[in-house]
């Protein structure tokens, strides 16, 4: 996502993990947690001109 | 069949499906889903519990974000934030409340029931929003048109994410910028998730 953000022309492209999140489930929590999936937050800006 | 008509026959079944999936935490909010929702996620991302109490039921009941937009957002008096799938319209209250009435609130969802749903909300607090039925891969608005985008959950649900970042861009007023909270994998996905669009829409 951080390189298909800089690749569309965004600058100061940041990200950081959202505390806490978790599925519900077990069997999707353990699913995720296999394939290292995260929530994040992501802020990016347009560039002036 | 080609790649292309592959991934367009993919897109197709993936849309009845987010539709599905959205429509039933919406009509159903009291349902157990694999993902947290309602006020209990709210809470868990941080939303300021104020809000929560102030917001209508119904906009809190069906939320179903992964993460607070607007811990980053620093949404100010005056402009115009556009809610990339804004679903039953929590994030797009919030946002209302915080650009005041000399500001503008934008949703835009694939399911226009939602659109109808989160305008209803929005009115029930006594604001207003546009919301336009659309894909995020072609954001139904012209160029130049927000100074914000937020969006909650729903970026990864698209199988073109590289068009989504370009028609945010597009969307966006010189100097705005985007704040999203989203999923994201550490590892490439199996092809039997890739290809198994109830799995994708998780």
């Amino acid at each position: 996502m951080f390189e298909l953000l800089e690749d569309a022309g965004f600058t100061n492209v940041r990200t950081a993990v959202v505390p806490g999140f978790q599925f519900r489930k077990a069997s999707t929590r353990n699913a995720a947690e296999a394939y290292g999936v995260k929530a994040v937050m992501i802020t990016a800006t347009k560039a002036e001109g | 069949m080609t790649g292309a008509d592959q991934q367009a026959s993919l897109e197709g079944v993936l849309k009845d499906e987010i539709l599905r999936m959205y429509q039933e935490v919406a009509d159903n909010p009291d349902a157990e889903f694999h993902f947290f929702h309602g006020r209990e996620a709210a809470e868990m991302f941080g939303y300021d519990p104020e809000w929560l109490d102030r917001a209508p039921a119904g906009a809190v009941d069906s939320f179903a974000g992964v993460g607070n937009p607007h811990e980053r957002a620093e949404l100010k008096p005056g402009e115009t934030v556009l809610d990339l799938g804004s679903g039953a319209g929590l994030d797009a209250i919030i946002a209302s409340w915080l650009v005041g009435s000399e500001g503008r609130v934008i949703g835009v969802d694939l399911n226009p029931s939602m659109c109808h749903k989160a305008q209803a909300n929005l009115a029930a607090t006594g604001a207003s929003m546009e919301c336009h039925e659309g894909r995020m891969e072609d954001i139904p608005l012209p160029d130049a048109s927000a100074d914000v985008v937020i969006s909650n959950g729903v970026v990864n649900l698209s199988f073109r994410k590289r068009r989504v970042a370009e028609e945010m861009f597009r969307v966006l007023k010189p100097a705005g910028r985007i704040s999203i909270t989203d999923i994201v994998s550490g590892r490439e996905l199996s092809q039997s998730i890739v290809n198994d669009p109830k799995l994708w829409a998780a």
